[in-house]
């Protein structure tokens, strides 16, 4: 028990320490607040109990490296339980009551309290060794840090971490005082029982002296660093969980409209940003899970997500007071991230789905490359120019619209005009199916099995144009928003039942962001269409397939949109032996093409799609195939494979292309490398 | 001060061109137009020496196509302030440069610029006399073949392409005309929304003008060029073809 002295001095110093901590806090309040829009809090109620779910079974954490995970798991059960101890902890303070050689209920929060000191300290340890000794954190050189970042991560790291030893570790040997002092072991804290015998001989002066230094130790110092903590990444504690509550529901797929305010659409400054972007820097705790699957940062490019969201922190803490009141703060591209950075974001989203705490540092690049646009920033040529071709022809290729279909005329029957008769499927083709020479064959096969398979089909002739997904995101929604209604117009001529893709890109934009405007039909992609056709027997494989083949996830059909299992259901169908890539399924890697990157020059570095072709590789040389599911990926891996020298041992190939080989479409088998089959 | 840009939309030869049942003009129901792209360097140069300068650009074009209305919408939302049409009778003709040049004088006189901008050639003005059409009924000095342009002090000193990648600044009196090859740098990219926002917003000058007589060439007939042969590839070790080239000229009494 504390002497009264010792209590008052608590009472003081907890007022002092709650003031201050209100204080920061309220400003970091007004500072998000600052942000464009408003939460809607309904989603409070509705999110609240299966977010808490995940974040008490660690569901988003474990996503990732699992023994990292299974550290911050024993430090994160700790901390939820050591709210109760250091409840009770006070009470023995103030009142001396205790729980010490108590039974029942009691005896078992001794043990649980004992058994967690005990994983709490392991894994704080743990992951200070790994921080400080291991060095895993780095950003590659072209990547824009604020001055105050480089120290500051380290800094921060030291001060949380040191905070959770001290304040868990007083604790524990705090307990084994007690112990000590009772003159025997508790048996419901046997870890602490272990340290007490350390205390073998203590006088009983020095026993209570230590008693009280402990219980000041791991109490006190929560009032020492509670100020701190609104600016510690440890306020990731409640701003991941908010943010994780209160994420907008719509698809992955689906962009907000561009933020828009004094007249700048897009944001060029924090305070440009939606609310939920500025909290994105308060709930990020550091730890580049973003960074290490970034297609742009594992080529050496200046982006790094992490990077973003900690420079943003960064800028807000340093100036929390000024930008909480209302100051102007200086342009994204100074503070945040470069230009450079933001130009070679390929939107894969894969640091959206691997973030532990729900950010969306993709988002901000959107906006900054929508204002930028806006403002008229001089733009990559190649992209110049592909956004004057789609917004005079309708598409990125510099062709007139009337030669969209002209692949179809080298076709032995004529697809049907759904703008002229009602067909079952409207196939909506897109650019890259439609005019790149390389990929017209492919999509002659797709329109043969479609064919063969009797399908009620139909195209849209000239009147399809770029569905506009890439177009978004490069951050020209004014074009985008054309696009939509030039298509718009074209669908409503047709009648049809549902829309069947080949490309993902077009998919996720008619399925997600099409219905914004008012357009609700089932999307399928053509990989979901064969898989059907297979499985009920009415494309028959006429020779199984024998070679091992491994399947790439397209960032916008695997990631987006979750359809991994149709493409894998087909190959399986054919014969073929699946052996997967380690990163597969919604964890895909992106090819480096998507958010317009497609359209713009990589300047000559080492691509994603080289690095996806040597994973490939890797599976074993006996590897025949890199199935893809794609159009843009057909365009991005057939030249990956030539500029790494694998050409000639793997061949990329559309899951199109297998499916006529096996099912035996005549001309298809004489141009598809050969396969191993059954019959021969 | 203002500076004055003329601009001529042309056919899209993206798009397949065809020619008329009459056969002597093209199938103008088939042709989609574009602003020449000379001009659009024009308009390029002139908005970024006016960002220097605080100058006024005025867009200036003849409606020779029914659409200019979406190049000088382009143009205003690139940065022009004023956008002039002129219309007139000009359906199913062809306006040589000369008539052109009559028609844009007056309006240029009346907008009193100190420089007039436009493209150094168009595919109807291959020689590329519009701008020295246009100084000589001015009386302004004139420069073509410009690869840019600063105003200073008064004057505009200029770069004009020569030959042999030489180049040559000059310095031109105001007011002067500049028939432009190629702005400082490539022309802006200017976003959908904002084009659209000027439409609903901004609005076109419109002036009737009336083409002048006898300068409207009469065509007799228009042609798509036939082929007249194919390029050979010669194939085979560096010491084959050689043969082949000798034994080539040889037959054409070359060697």
């Amino acid at each position: 028990m504390l002497t009264t002295p010792e209590r008052i001095a608590f009472v003081l110093l907890a007022l002092a320490s709650l003031l201050l901590t209100a204080h920061g806090v309220s400003r970091i309040v007004r500072a998000i607040a600052r942000g464009q829009g408003r939460p809607n809090w309904r989603l409070f109620f509705h999110r609240v109990i299966p977010v808490s779910l995940d974040i008490l079974l660690q569901r988003p954490i474990f996503r990732t490296r699992p023994l990292v995970s299974l550290l911050h798991a024993g430090v994160f059960f700790a901390f939820v339980f050591y709210g109760l101890v250091n409840i009770l902890d006070l009470l023995e303070g103030f009142t001396g009551f205790s729980t010490l050689h108590r039974s029942g209920v009691a005896a078992l929060y001794n043990l649980i309290a004992d058994l967690l000191s005990v994983a709490a300290l392991a894994g704080m340890l743990g992951l200070l060794i790994r921080r400080f000794g291991l060095r895993p954190f780095r950003f590659n050189q072209r990547v824009l840090l604020l001055p105050s970042v480089r120290f500051g991560i380290s800094r921060d790291s030291a001060i949380v971490g040191g905070f959770i030893l001290l304040h868990v570790g007083s604790r524990w040997i705090g307990q084994a005082v007690r112990v000590a002092e009772s003159g025997q072991p508790d048996w419901s804290q046997p870890t602490a029982s272990l340290v007490a015998t350390l205390f073998h001989g203590w006088s009983e002066a020095a026993l209570t002296t230590a008693s009280h230094v402990t219980w000041w130790l791991a109490l006190g110092l929560i009032l020492a660093f509670l100020p701190y903590f609104p600016y510690s990444k440890h306020i990731h504690l409640f701003m991941a969980p908010l943010n994780l509550i209160l994420r907008e529901a719509r698809p992955l797929g689906q962009l907000e409209p561009p933020p828009s305010s004094d007249g700048t659409i897009g944001a060029e400054r924090l305070e440009q940003l939606r609310w939920y972007q500025l909290l994105d820097a308060y709930a990020c705790i550091m730890c580049n899970r973003c960074q290490d699957v970034c297609p742009a940062h594992g080529t050496g490019r200046a982006l790094s997500p992490a990077a973003l969201e900690i420079n943003k922190r960064y800028y807000l803490n340093r100036n929390l007071a000024t930008f909480a009141g209302g100051a102007t703060s200086p342009p994204l591209l100074e503070i945040a991230t470069s230009k450079e950075a933001v130009w070679s974001c390929t939107t894969c989203a894969a640091c959206v789905r691997i973030c532990p705490v729900g950010n969306r540092p993709m988002l901000d690049l959107i906006d900054i490359r929508r204002a930028l646009v806006n403002r008229g920033d001089p733009l990559d040529p190649n992209l110049q120019s592909a956004l004057e071709s789609l917004a005079r022809y309708g598409n990125s290729f510099g062709k007139p619209a009337r030669q969209r279909a002209r692949w179809a005329k080298e076709l032995p029957f004529s697809i049907k005009d759904a703008r002229k008769e009602p067909v079952e499927y409207l196939w909506f083709v897109g650019d890259f199916a439609s005019f790149d020479p390389r990929m017209q064959e492919n999509t002659k096969t797709v329109a043969q099995l479609f064919q063969a398979a009797g399908l009620d089909f139909g195209i849209l002739y000239e009147d399809e144009r770029n569905a506009g997904n890439d177009v978004r995101r490069v951050g020209e929604e004014g074009l985008f928003e054309m696009l939509v209604e030039q298509n718009l117009a074209a669908l409503k001529k047709a009648q049809f039942r549902a829309i069947v893709t080949t490309d993902p890109h077009t998919y996720n934009a008619l399925k997600n962001e099409y219905p914004a405007y008012g357009f609700q039909v089932p999307v399928y992609h053509y990989t979901e269409v064969l898989a059907e056709l297979l499985e009920r027997g009415i494309l028959r494989v006429q020779q199984p397939l024998r070679a091992a083949v491994t399947y790439h996830d397209p960032c916008y059909l695997g990631r987006y949109n979750r359809i991994t299992a149709a493409p894998r259901r087909i190959i399986r169908a054919l014969g073929l032996e699946l052996r997967e890539m380690p990163r597969h399924g919604e964890n895909t890697y992106c090819c480096g093409a998507g958010g317009g990157q497609i359209w713009m020059d990589s300047g000559g570095q080492e691509r994603p799609s080289e690095q996806r072709i040597r994973e490939a590789v890797a599976l074993g040389d006996d590897l025949r195939y890199f199935v893809v599911s794609c159009p843009k990926d057909m365009a991005m891996y057939s030249d990956a494979v030539k500029t790494t020298g694998y050409e000639g041992r793997l061949t990329v190939i559309d899951v199109a292309r297998l499916v006529a080989v096996a099912i035996g479409i005549d001309g298809v088998e004489r141009e598809a490398a050969p396969v191993e089959s059954e019959a021969r | 001060m203002t500076i004055v840009v003329v601009m001529e939309q042309v056919p899209d030869v993206v798009e397949e061109l065809a020619i008329a049942p009459s056969g002597t003009d093209l199938d103008r129901d088939a042709v989609s137009y574009v602003l020449n792209e000379y001009d659009d360097h024009a308009l390029e140069e002139a908005l970024l020496l006016a960002e220097a300068s605080g100058d006024e650009v005025v867009a200036v074009g003849i409606d020779t196509t029914g659409e200019l209305d979406q190049t000088l919408y382009t143009a205003l939302a690139k940065g022009a302030r004023r956008a002039i049409k002129l219309t007139g009778d000009f359906e199913g003709t062809w306006l040589s440069t000369r008539a052109a040049a009559r028609l844009l004088v007056p309006v240029i006189q009346e907008l009193g610029p100190r420089l007039v901008l436009t493209g150094v050639q168009a595919p109807d003005d291959l020689d590329g006399q519009l701008a020295p059409t246009l100084a000589a009924l001015l009386g302004w000095p004139h420069a073509s073949v410009v690869i840019g342009s600063e105003l200073v002090d008064g004057v505009v000193q200029v770069r004009k392409e020569l030959w042999g990648g030489i180049t040559m600044t000059l310095e031109l009196e105001l007011p002067a005309v500049l028939g432009v090859q190629a702005a400082r740098q490539a022309p802006r990219y200017v976003p959908i929304s904002r084009v659209r926002q000027v439409m609903r917003e901004a609005s076109i000058e419109t002036r009737e003008v009336e083409a002048p007589d006898g300068l409207v060439p009469a065509v007799t007939t228009l042609r798509v060029p036939e082929q007249a042969g194919r390029a050979e590839i010669l194939t085979g070790s560096p010491a084959e073809i050689a043969d082949r080239i000798i034994e080539l000229l040889r037959a054409r009494g070359l060697l």
